[in-house]
């Protein structure tokens, strides 16, 4: 088997978490001020139950998604399908890698340095996404442990500044708001299609569909957490305030004395969101490796990645209309491919002919 | 009847320098013998005490069989081709021929000037064995022998280098050794066409798999206790004839982290200097690459006070930080280079004129800042902490580095994610070289990072694909 079932849930616990603290808990203040939670609680809520779904699935089929709709649709329709979530990762990738451009300038740079300095990261990404499952599963198992050791550092260092009382009046965002802060982030959330992905390419345990749910719960559980820190630190300014992760340390006593040792942590955890990225990128080659039948991986990754430069140079400075577009209207395509597409393959054969 | 002239013209119509002997002698009864050897590397008082001295006895008329009764050394192999007898005077021994016989004998009398068992001084040790293998693969073999009495330990000789014909030994514990990988060393050493073997690192280069790689592929080691561990845990041992360096397959990176005190002391010690040895490693990467960067794009990375001080050191230095400590780095490596290959009483004067005159003076006249040699000089200190993976991490930290300089501190983050990305895959003969960290392989844990204490180390390493799996069973 080309990944297991530990890697699939280092996955769904740092690659979740690392892909949603960026710009999400600002754009969430903006929407819901302290009842930010709330949207988040709900679409991690509501992505659980699909990725549960879609593990269980897995317990009841050894087929790939391919070879299941091959099965029920037949060959043309699973190679379409294929070819949809191709495109669709690569939308999917689009918001975190206009996110990260921005992040990187922020974190790495003192002065706005030129796009160009982001670029050599598509070098990364035609190398990494070249590469198969076996590649993602072992980067995971290096990722999870940066993950942690950044992330608590940064933790530790922030949680002695939260003011609770930054989040009462519970609950006076009117109900509206808050669902439509749910649906203006969905293009965050799809990873029941990374796992609909890895169907069939590892091998079922019992309590897996369990093991793989509390990760990704676990992974929303931090989102959670570092969404109550940084509001609870900066209140009704946290809107003001972006680059979350970045900001939630500053006031630790230490900086002083040593300087910007979060920083430190923050690189560190920028590994684990570059492999997060990727892994979109990765999932979007696979699939039209299989669309297409064209195994030659270094080919396709190179002609992703050189729509995906082409995406990032000519929507440089278009971040804002960018996530209007996505919060306002795709947010429907999101839906329809991380939530609908995975119920329905359910609705498959699971004994292929 | 073959007469001794035609044999002896044989060998001497091939090997035609002087340095081969051909010494003739005859028994008290008028029976002719010739013993043939290349002077020097052959042992002539054993000739005399185990060759000649009973062959004095021999009657005329005896035939082959009663010779070979008569001579008394413990290493004697009939032979029939001239073209074995040739590779065999080559090689260190000595063939004998009888008058009036085709057939004649190969007597083991190689002995090679070479040094005596010492400390390696690649892999000094408090605590310890202090044995290192010299350069004869039999004292090396010995050396093995003497830790590894099992039954079980195979070792199989070899030969490589067409025109060197030098003696490889694989060796390993057959009931424990994953099934198919001798075999498998054996035919990359054996497909490889090299005229010459001088020194085991040919080898490593061409079982290896990924010569072009700047990550090696064989563990090596100079010491029979760890060269023997190594082999225990389920590793192949490749000892080559002429080298003091022991090769082991399959390789994992985190060996390198490992040092045979490890072992020998108590297990939360080692931990911590596991620990330290990452920790070194990766500062001794970073370090140069992440101050050129903090002082070009992040100069936040800086505390303010160390900020001030080093803004205090680099005013008015003519060249830009980046250049700077290129310029730094390259003298330190042209220093390290030069004081290893110079003179050892040269050196002393090199390392008064490295240190003295260049860096100081250098800072004196404002060239060079100091917080720049500082930074350099610690950083290789890091580096030597891992001393089997210098020559790797010395060339990352250049590329680091260069790296930094252009693209900044998110260069460094990209180049290391390249890094993980390739080591993930790259495997050494099935056993993933970031192994047991990608894949988790939860027994090995325990012997990585963490040094665990040995009651805890029953198994032995997963990661290599052994057959007997277990190290030992707790009563």
């Amino acid at each position: 088997m080309k990944i297991c079932t530990r890697q699939i849930c280092f996955i769904m616990l740092a690659y979740t978490a690392v892909s949603k603290i960026i710009i999400y808990p600002t754009f969430l203040s903006s929407l819901c001020g302290r009842d930010l939670w709330f949207p988040a609680l709900f679409s991690f809520a509501v992505q659980a139950v699909v990725v549960w779904a879609i593990s269980y699935l897995c317990s009841r089929t050894d087929k790939t998604l391919f070879q299941l709709i091959e099965g029920t649709l037949g060959n043309i329709c699973a190679r379409i399908v294929y070819g949809l979530f191709g495109l669709f990762f690569i939308l999917g990738t689009i918001m975190p890698l206009s996110e990260q451009k921005l992040y990187t300038h922020a974190i790495f740079y003192d002065t706005v340095p030129s796009l160009l300095v982001f670029l050599p990261f598509f070098m990364f990404s035609v190398y990494a996404a070249s590469k198969k499952f076996t590649n993602i599963g072992r980067s995971a198992d290096i990722c999870l442990p940066l993950f942690v050791l950044s992330l608590l550092f940064l933790l530790v260092m922030s949680l002695w500044e939260v003011h609770w009382d930054n989040f009462l009046p519970a609950f006076k965002t009117p109900a509206k708001d808050l669902f439509g802060g749910s649906l203006a982030t969905a293009y965050l959330f799809f990873e029941p299609c990374w796992l609909l992905m890895f169907m069939g390419h590892f091998k079922y345990n019992k309590w897996d569909a369990t093991k793989i749910t509390a990760s990704y719960i676990g992974g929303g559980l931090l989102v959670m957490l570092i969404l109550f820190i940084y509001y609870g630190i900066y209140g009704e300014a946290a809107v003001s305030r972006q680059f979350a992760i970045s900001k939630i340390s500053l006031f630790f006593p230490a900086i002083d004395l040593l300087g910007r040792i979060d920083l430190v942590a923050l690189y560190v955890l920028e590994v684990v969101m570059l492999f997060a990225v990727v892994l979109n990128i990765q999932l979007a080659v696979h699939c039209f490796a299989e669309c297409t039948g064209w195994q030659n991986r270094a080919a396709l990754s190179a002609i992703v990645n050189g729509v995906l430069l082409v995406l990032i140079i000519v929507l440089d400075s278009k971040y804002n209309s960018l996530s209007q577009v996505f919060g306002k209207w795709l947010w429907i395509v999101f839906l329809l491919f991380a939530t609908v597409v995975p119920l329905l393959s359910w609705a498959m054969k699971r004994r292929a002919k | 009847m073959v007469t001794l002239e035609k044999n002896i013209k044989g060998i001497k119509d091939v090997l035609t320098s002087q340095d081969i002997i051909v010494f003739e002698f005859q028994s008290s009864a008028g029976k002719k013998f010739a013993a043939i050897y290349a002077d020097g590397i052959a042992d002539k008082q054993l000739l005399g005490e185990l060759v000649v001295k009973p062959l004095r006895e021999v009657g005329r008329d005896a035939k082959l069989e009663e010779v070979k009764l008569l001579l008394a050394s413990p290493e004697v192999k009939d032979c029939k081709k001239i073209k074995d007898g040739i590779t065999e005077v080559s090689d260190g021994n000595a063939v004998l021929f009888v008058d009036g016989e085709k057939d004649f004998f190969v007597i083991g009398l190689k002995n090679p000037p070479g040094r005596s068992v010492a400390e390696p001084p690649t892999q000094v040790t408090l605590k310890g064995p202090r044995e290192g293998f010299t350069e004869d693969i039999k004292v090396n073999l010995g050396l093995v022998r003497k830790r590894l009495k099992s039954e079980k330990l195979h070792i199989k000789m070899l030969k490589s280098g067409q025109r060197s014909d030098t003696a490889v030994a694989l060796i390993y514990l057959d009931d424990v050794v994953k099934k198919g990988l001798p075999e498998e060393v054996e035919k990359r050493i054996a497909d490889n066409e090299i005229d010459l073997i001088p020194d085991s690192s040919y080898i490593a280069q061409f079982i290896s798999g990924s010569p072009k790689s700047l990550f090696k592929r064989n563990g090596t080691s100079e010491k029979p206790d760890i060269f023997c561990a190594k082999v225990c845990e389920g590793r192949v041992g490749i000892i080559v004839d002429g080298s003091p360096i022991a090769l082991t397959v399959p390789y994992i990176l985190t060996e390198d982290l490992q040092t045979a005190e490890d072992y020998y002391s108590v297990s939360y010690r080692s931990t911590i200097l596991r620990i330290l040895r990452v920790f070194s490693l990766m500062v001794g990467m970073f370090l140069p690459a992440m101050y050129i960067s903090a002082q070009l794009f992040k100069i936040q990375l800086i505390p303010f006070q160390l900020l001030l001080k080093i803004s205090s050191s680099i005013s008015g230095l003519p060249l830009s930080p980046s250049v700077e400590m290129f310029f730094t780095l390259f003298v330190l490596e042209v220093l390290n280079e030069a004081s290893i290959r110079m003179p050892k009483y040269v050196g002393l004067a090199l390392s008064v004129v490295g240190a003295l005159v260049l860096g100081d003076t250098a800072v004196k006249a404002g060239i060079i800042s100091t917080p720049a040699i500082i930074i350099v000089a610690f950083s290789a200190i890091c580096l030597y902490t891992t001393p089997d993976l210098v020559e790797t991490t010395s060339t990352l930290r250049w590329i680091f580095l260069i790296i930094s300089g252009s693209i900044g501190p998110f260069g460094i983050v990209l180049f290391a994610a390249f890094i993980i990305c390739y080591l993930v895959t790259e495997q050494s003969y099935g056993a993933p070289l970031l192994a047991p960290f990608a894949p988790v392989v939860k027994s090995d844990l325990y012997d990585s990072m963490v040094k665990a204490n040995m009651k805890n180390l029953k198994d032995r390493p997963r990661s290599y694909g052994t057959q007997n799996k277990v190290r030992y069973k707790a009563k």
